[in-house]
């Protein structure tokens, strides 16, 4: 229990942050933890409202954000196949990162599938609370906090800290190199649309490092 | 937009949104495997998008104005992050380091200007 909420306090604190300093109210910034639970579509949401950004944009950016919860939630679906709908649809609401690293390992050592969605659940409970009660401790300390001390700087240092260690292979490489030069060089378009372009680009480019590195992908499966 | 009713309904459907992602596999399309293509294309989302995220707040200086030179302490404290990011693996490390390597950054070109 103890690793997944260490993991999960640094993003609330620095969603909180986020919120603050694109001058939402408490309520807003707690709201938004509440109903979105995922820190990457939280930032990207309320960095795309405060540029005016149309909703269509904002959505199809946080959709393909949000595309790495699919892997998640296929990763998870087996272990949860032989539980009731509605238990499957309220577990769907708390698979995070966390939860999933969490319960995932549960799950393979679990003798039933109950003992295994029961722990799910629990942790994904206390994660969603400890998520509101971080993201509040970040929108109060952005409050206290002088602006000169640059203290929102701490969203991208904490993107950083989870990017790097994607960067294992050189497929990731290629793709985080693509996304960064298309991310400036389509900066001039409107509505903030070079995000999810560059974003889209970078993934692209990464499929196609790793068909190149093996060329006989498609006959061998 | 803040605090009017267009806010809330665009913080519903990310949240929407979010959630029907997170169902996908577990309820609406359990009876599929995931496609392989789709597999192969997913794994590389966190790299490309987290980078499209995150360079734009590094490099520019201003909306627009691009500075990729060492007077920019945005991107020292980067680099910075990024090698304890590397070798540690530590998310608070990474982020404390930065903010360090930002405000020593700051001081260094204030310094240098006086």
């Amino acid at each position: 229990m103890t690793p997944p909420l260490i993991g999960i306090l640094p993003f609330g604190v620095v969603c909180g942050v986020a919120a603050q300093g694109t001058g939402l109210t408490a309520v807003e910034a707690v709201g938004m933890a509440m109903i979105v639970f995922s820190g990457a579509a939280q930032i990207i949401a309320m960095q795309l409202i405060a540029a005016g950004a149309p909703i269509a944009v904002i959505l199809l950016t946080c959709l393909v954000v949000g595309l790495r919860l699919t892997m998640y939630s296929a990763a998870m679906a087996p272990h949860l196949a032989s539980l009731p709908p509605r238990w499957r649809n309220a577990l769907a609401f708390v698979l995070t990162d966390q939860a999933f690293a969490a319960a995932i390992r549960r799950f393979r050592t679990a003798t039933t599938a109950g003992e295994g969605a029961s722990y799910f659940l629990g942790t994904g409970v206390v994660l969603w609370v400890a998520w509101l009660v971080s993201n509040l401790g970040g929108y109060l300390a952005g409050n206290v906090i002088p602006a000169a001390w640059s203290l929102d700087f701490v969203v991208p240092l904490c993107f950083i800290a989870v990017l790097v260690p994607a960067l294992d292979d050189g497929p990731a490489r290629v793709a985080a190199l693509a996304a960064a030069v298309a991310v400036v060089v389509l900066d001039p378009l409107p509505m903030r649309l070079s995000l999810v372009c560059g974003g889209l680009i970078g993934i692209a480019a990464g499929v196609a490092a790793a068909r190149a590195r093996r060329p006989r992908d498609g006959a061998n499966p | 937009m803040s605090g009017t009713f267009a806010f809330w309904a665009t913080i519903v459907a990310v949240g929407a949104l979010n959630y029907l992602s997170r169902l996908s596999f577990i309820a609406l399309f359990a009876r599929f495997p995931m496609p392989p293509a789709m597999a192969r294309a997913l794994r590389f989302v966190p790299a490309a998008m987290l980078t499209a995220i995150v360079v734009p707040a590094v490099v520019f200086r201003a909306p627009g104005v691009l500075d990729l030179s060492y007077a920019n302490p945005k991107l020292v404290a980067a680099f910075v992050a990024m090698a304890v990011a590397w070798r540690t693996r530590s998310v608070t490390a990474s982020m404390v380091s930065g903010m360090v390597a930002l405000w020593g950054a700051q001081w260094a070109l204030a310094a240098l200007a006086a």
